[in-house]
């Protein structure tokens, strides 16, 4: 089985695409952490709550708008949320905003329930994107290559606005020093409501793109957020590329682990998690140097 | 340090009171609830020690009460342990895995301390969850309960169990209140306060928090062997990352760093549970609006603001202070 080059691509496809749905998610919670200080535990939750808007959507008018209509929703939430709860709780400490945080996730757990049901949904995915692509001897889900591109897509975009915009430079500046930030003249607040609304837009993109692959479940929520935070402890709070080296580095060990050593798998990746935490507490590639 | 302040001392007696006419007179199903606030207010006890005293929030702590279950249910049938016995061993296991994992997070700190502690718990069940030797997601079920016909009580009795575990409790938060009182608890509140300070004053700061983690997993320890003789059975579920988050709402419901606030807690929120349950399925959904609610309120929990209300009526606001940390203390400062 390890002898044949079609085993290696097919996993290493597999472990792309989960990597790359993880970067989606983690992108946003890292950023918003580098940025505001704010460890926003409900991610996860937001995540879900894609899911089920672009369920919904798609079995009313399709699955194309709902791409488009799960981020714009959750977006929104987040600016209600951010209204409501995040604001005020910009001063408090991580303990506090992590239990408020804790207390949405539960929160937002039944109200899916209550919205949606306890039952399972499911997206058909659209025509084109069904099927599977044959190509160096293996055969692959069409709709999977498709994550694998909307993600490298997405973090080329981030990497563009964050290295080569003005928006770009005024969140790296806020990342660094947010004090000094300010005082040079940015709207700092102003900044944080726009990284966070964007990274609520993520998650929701992310629970969209995630629903077709598995079924949408109220607790898909809870069952992705410890990935996503091994993936930026490991990467490094606060920065891009510690996202997507998290990601890639929990895709592949996720992925290869389940396949060479299943006893190990699931170990494996806390394992590494442990280690990166007492050999290089900040993570691999720490935002602030 | 920890003090008793006359508030502490009344609660504790009317909570000991209240306990112990409630299982005088309750029936079955009461005294299961009973049995249920007694093993969370031992897990929660150990919690705050950490947590309260020594801002080390957890994560892990599900993951050693089922430590502590798993051992003493493998101790009991598989190497054919007496029970007494067993429960020590497990104890003893839940001491020495907590001062591992304190020892290895003890140079992380805020959030960071956290997720290391979240990897930990769930390395640990997905180990179990796994693993075959421990029954994987089926759990293990045959733990038996302690016998002490010799005392003339009936532990498989729900009474009897009932006041056994509260017995465990009472002694479980005198351990708790001898350790904080120690010179290692006034260090592990030192550290606290400055971590720097106490290491100029050349203590031996990852030493220190390993002791009390240490320690704290005995305690949790003990609660994971109870809640296995409680069902008699044990199942992953146990140690699941949900579990420490639950017991962090509930010692932060009752007031952090108060020690009798958790216990309170511990009350409330199985009550609560109970009664939620009974009239609704949306129990999450309750527990997480009083949970967002008490902690953007800024008070320390329902004992904590109790004890900020007492000193403001005594005119003496910082008799508060002196035992009672406030949730911002707990910065990665």
């Amino acid at each position: 089985m390890t002898s044949d080059p079609g085993f290696w691509i097919l996993q290493g496809l597999n472990a792309l695409q989960l990597s790359m749905l993880l970067f989606l998610l983690s992108v946003g919670l890292t950023v918003i952490f580098g940025l505001m200080h704010f460890v926003n535990l409900a991610h996860g939750a937001l995540y879900a709550l894609g899911a089920y808007v672009a369920a919904s959507v798609a079995a009313a008018v399709g699955y194309w708008p709902a791409l488009i209509a799960a981020p714009l929703a959750v977006a929104l939430v987040g600016v209600v949320l951010y209204g409501g709860l995040i604001k005020r709780m910009r001063k408090a400490g991580p303990m506090s905003q992590v239990l408020v945080t804790f207390g949405l996730i539960f929160a937002m757990l039944d109200l899916t329930r209550i919205i949606w049901g306890d039952f399972a949904l499911g997206i058909d995915v659209p025509q084109i994107l069904s099927g599977r692509a044959a190509f160096l001897g293996i055969e692959y889900p069409i709709y999977r290559l498709f994550i694998i591109a909307l993600g490298g897509l997405a973090f080329v975009a981030l990497t563009l606005v964050l290295s080569r915009t003005q928006i770009g430079a005024m969140i790296r500046a806020g990342v660094d020093n947010d004090e000094m930030a300010a005082c040079l003249g940015i709207n700092v607040e102003k900044l944080f409501f726009i990284v966070f609304c964007v990274g609520c837009g993520l998650a929701g993109l992310a629970g969209a793109i995630a629903a077709p692959l598995l079924s949408v479940t109220p607790d898909m929520g809870l069952q992705i957020l410890i990935p996503t935070l091994i993936v930026i402890v490991i990467g490094g709070l606060g920065s891009l590329q510690g996202a997507i080296a998290g990601s890639l580095i929990y895709g592949f060990v996720q992925t290869f682990g389940a396949v060479l050593a299943p006893q190990l798998a699931s170990v494996l990746i806390y394992a590494l998690l442990a280690a990166v935490l007492v050999i290089k507490p900040a993570g691999l590639f720490p935002a602030k140097g | 340090m920890f003090r008793h302040t006359p508030l502490r001392i009344a609660t504790l007696v009317l909570l000991g009171a209240a306990a112990i006419l409630y299982g005088l007179n309750a029936e079955y199903f009461g005294l299961e609830i009973l049995t249920e606030i007694a093993i969370l207010a031992i897990l929660v006890i150990a919690l705050d020690m950490v947590a309260g005293f020594g801002g080390m929030v957890s994560l892990f702590h599900g993951a050693l009460m089922g430590i502590g279950a798993y051992g003493f249910t493998l101790l009991a049938t598989k190497a054919g342990v007496a029970p007494l016995p067993a429960m020590i061993g497990a104890m003893a296991l839940g001491g020495v895995v907590g001062w591992i994992v304190g020892a290895i997070c003890a140079r992380t700190h805020g959030i960071y301390f956290i997720m290391a502690t979240l990897a930990f718990g769930q390395m640990a069940y997905s180990y179990i969850f796994e693993s075959s030797f421990f029954g994987g997601d089926d759990g293990l079920s045959g733990a038996p309960r302690l016998d002490l016909s010799g005392l003339g009580i009936d532990l498989n009795d729900s009474r009897g169990f009932a006041f056994f575990a509260l017995a465990l409790l009472l002694a479980a938060y005198l351990a708790a209140v001898a350790i904080l009182r120690s010179g290692l608890g006034r260090s592990v509140t030192g550290i606290l306060h400055s971590e720097q300070r106490m290491r100029a004053l050349g203590l031996n700061v990852w030493r220190v928090k390993a002791a009390i983690f240490g320690l704290s997993g005995v305690l949790a320890g003990l609660a994971g062997t109870l809640a296995a003789q409680h069902i008699m059975y044990v199942s992953p579920g146990l140690l699941a990352w949900t579990v420490s988050g639950e017991a962090l709402v509930v010692v932060i419901l009752g007031g952090l760093g108060t020690l009798v606030g958790p216990v309170v807690g511990a009350a409330f929120f199985v009550l609560l549970k109970h009664e939620v349950s009974a009239h609704t399925t949306h129990w999450h959904l309750v527990v997480g609006v009083i949970l967002i609610a008490v902690v953007m309120s800024r008070a320390n929990g329902i004992f904590g603001w109790l004890e900020a209300r007492v000193a403001r009526w005594q005119g003496r606001t910082h008799a508060a202070k002196t035992g009672n940390l406030a949730l911002e203390g707990d910065s990665d400062a």
